[in-house]
């Protein structure tokens, strides 16, 4: 599905990755990371490689001032043009934020997650209102392939909003993300997501 | 001028350094302990997991900073007119923190983390008693003082010999006003933890005090976001001002080894001048999922912590590899893992970066992404490089032979500490939560993999350990230490 994000002076379009309607973050970075640690081995392989060799160190300096400049550059256009894209897609204001999110109260507690409703349908956009009745608690929305597709965090005295459409039926969990004393790794609820009203998993 | 390291001062960066080797094999085990159990591979109660935990975290920072201060202090006195008696005091204060710390943990059971997020203290004070959280917190308390107070005096030096900490910066090179080389990098680099680490250390002593007094008196509360930010501003600078203080190895040691000079230009100063506002900024990529932060300083948290990649890839690792190229090198232990610490400090700002945008952040935040990138720059980068320096201390100050153990543990140091650190990254991409005692079977192989890194990790660091006690038995008696040429 190509998504198009206005920045600036044009649009930029992009291929958005999915998987099983997910969508891939963490595989990019994921490889990227790879990529680029096996390129910083590469470059102090070959520095390693060259170091018994003995020139003089004037001229290398002086070379490798002149290349640094277009790195630092190469370096800032790639953060600059990675800003510009991921900047359009944050997730604190739902882009379509006009829809008609139904909304869904979640309070965490030492060790467990009381919501409002834990039944939902696909398709239907859901508003999950997150908070904390005693200490901070990650909420951390789990598909059935164990995979996080949305979080954020729980905080008393604070309501944190984050918005998410279910596109498959099925059991998903809440994991508790923020360690939260000895319990942390029991906080978990399961919820269900049925692909109509009826209630067909 | 250049000052002759004294007596003291060496016998107290020894000590320094002979309780971090000690503490960081130790701290390792309780590392391994964790992914033995969230393996499956042993089984402990989560009460007793979560006490490792927190003794793991504050235990590998508390003695990463502990041995970056002994290479900052042992370099730095070769600029300035330093009284070893200070460190002494501080080496005391850190040993009283460490006890108190300890004696919250293992003897009152607290168990809230090293970054514990308010009110978490005071709520498990509920339940278990307020002694655990009071010397907990006290401990801290008394670690950042010493620190505070060894900050102030090398500031205190840096401003009478510089005439200023922004002249120890380098601005008069950045305005202009001064050309060619100035202050060497062991002050720079001081200059900028000194600056990054007391404003950390006030912002920690703010958050440990309140969350004191909300134990005592429960009616005494801050609000838990302004907390959250006094904590992560605390803990990211502290972590972070460690490899700051430890890359002065790097620069004092590859220097020596390639007989190249590494010295302070107008760039490098823009780079330390960068690292410092940027150090000092970025923790809120550590609140990107509290949606109640004002937008602008979570995007602030990535364009910036972006931004903080680059005076180690531009300047400071780009540096290491071009004063090694072509230089007739003789590598010896110490310089390997100097020069391979830079290699662990770069890569670790991959995946940092990657989770730094907000996007990311959604979907891995307190994943074991985190640790995998954190245990990147730590183990290979700060830790790597305290190991070189207690080789390199014992070349200036000791006796040591090379061996050929020296490669071997290096190769294997290194080698699974990738796989380590990989085993933590796969998790994240696979969505395991980090500080988690108990495992679902999906996650359990990841674990199993890092526990064999681990258990390998310490053998390596077992021979560092034993080669670096077995040449300091002679240091002192030296007299090929350079700062005793000096004179």
């Amino acid at each position: 599905m190509v998504k198009k994000f206005p920045i600036g002076w044009g649009t930029l379009e992009i291929l958005e990755v999915t998987v099983g309607g997910d969508k891939m973050y963490q595989q990019i970075a994921w490889t990227v990371t790879l990529f680029l640690v096996f390129l910083i081995a590469l470059a102090f392989s070959f520095v390693y490689g060259e170091s018994k060799r003995l020139n003089e160190y004037g001229p290398i300096q002086k070379k490798g001032y002149k290349i640094r400049k277009y790195y630092f550059i190469g370096i800032l256009a790639v953060m600059a043009i990675i800003s510009a894209v991921t900047l359009t897609r944050l997730p604190y204001h739902h882009e379509a934020a006009a829809e008609d999110y139904k909304s869904v109260d979640v309070e965490g507690i030492q060790f467990a997650w009381n919501m409002s409703e834990d039944k939902f349908v696909v398709g239907e956009p859901i508003e999950f209102r997150v908070t904390s009745t005693d200490v901070t608690h990650g909420f951390g929305l789990y598909d059935e392939n164990l995979q996080l597709i949305a979080q954020t965090q729980a905080m008393p005295g604070y309501t944190n909003s984050v918005y998410h459409t279910f596109d498959k039926p099925g059991k998903y969990q809440i994991l508790c993300m923020e360690y939260c004393s000895v319990g942390h790794h029991i906080m978990v609820k399961e919820i269900i997501v049925t692909d109509s009203e009826r209630g067909n998993e | 001028m250049e000052y002759v390291i004294k007596p003291l001062a060496k016998k107290a960066v020894m000590w320094h350094l002979i309780t971090t080797a000690i503490v960081i094999l130790l701290m390792m085990v309780f590392g391994v302990m964790m992914l033995l159990n969230q393996g499956e591979l042993i089984s402990i109660s989560p009460e007793l997991f979560y006490k490792i935990m927190t003794a793991h975290g504050i235990g590998m920072i508390g003695i990463a900073s502990l041995g970056g201060l002994a290479i900052m202090w042992y370099f730095l006195s070769k600029y300035l007119p330093l009284n070893p008696k200070v460190l002494v005091a501080n080496f005391i204060m850190f040993l009283l923190g460490v006890v108190s710390v300890l004696i919250g943990i293992f003897g009152f059971n607290f168990s809230d983390g090293w970054t514990f997020l308010y009110p978490l203290p005071s709520q498990s004070a509920q339940f278990g008693g307020p002694a655990g959280a009071l010397f907990f917190l006290s401990g801290i308390l008394l670690l950042g003082v010493g620190f505070l107070v060894i900050y102030g005096y090398v500031a205190y030096h840096l401003t009478r010999v510089y005439g200023g900490l922004h002249k120890s910066l380098g601005w008069d090179y950045i305005l202009g006003k001064k050309t060619g080389y100035g202050p060497p990098p062991a002050a720079v680099a001081s200059t900028m933890v000194v600056i990054c680490n007391s404003t950390a250390i006030l912002a920690g002593a703010v958050v440990i005090i309140a969350s004191i007094l909300n134990i005592l008196n429960p009616a005494i509360v801050i609000d838990p976001l302004l907390a959250k930010h006094l904590t992560y501003a605390f803990g990211h600078i502290f972590a972070n001002c460690t490899i700051y203080m430890a890359v002065i190895a790097v620069y004092e040691g590859l220097s020596k080894a390639t007989n190249r000079p590494w010295k302070s230009n107008k760039v490098f100063f823009i780079a330390w001048n960068f690292s410092t506002i940027f150090t000092l900024m970025i923790y809120t990529h550590h609140l990107l999922m509290d949606f109640a932060v004002p937008k602008w300083m979570l995007i602030v948290g990535q364009v910036f912590s972006y931004a903080n990649g680059l005076p180690v890839m531009v300047v400071t690792a780009y540096g290491a590899l071009l004063i090694v190229y072509r230089s007739g090198i003789k590598w010896k232990f110490w310089s390997l893992l100097f020069f391979l610490s830079m290699f662990g400090w770069l890569s670790g700002a991959i995946p940092a970066i990657i989770d730094a945008t907000i996007v990311v952040n959604h979907i891995m935040h307190n994943t074991k992404w985190v640790p995998g990138h954190f245990h990147m720059y730590m183990g290979m980068g700060v830790i790597t490089m305290i190991f070189g320096f207690m080789s390199y201390f014992n070349h200036q100050e000791g006796k040591v032979k090379e061996n050929s153990w020296d490669l071997f543990s290096i190769v294997l140091y290194f080698t699974f500490f990738l796989g380590l650190c990989g085993s933590f990254l796969y998790a994240g991409r696979i969505s395991v939560p980090r500080r988690w005692a108990e495992h679902l079977p999906e996650w359990v192989f990841s674990d199993q993999i890092g526990a064999f890194c681990g258990v390998l990790i310490i053998c390596a660091s077992l021979i560092f350990t034993i080669r670096f006690f077995m040449g300091i038995k002679s240091a002192g008696s030296q007299e090929n230490s350079d700062l005793t040429k000096i004179a």
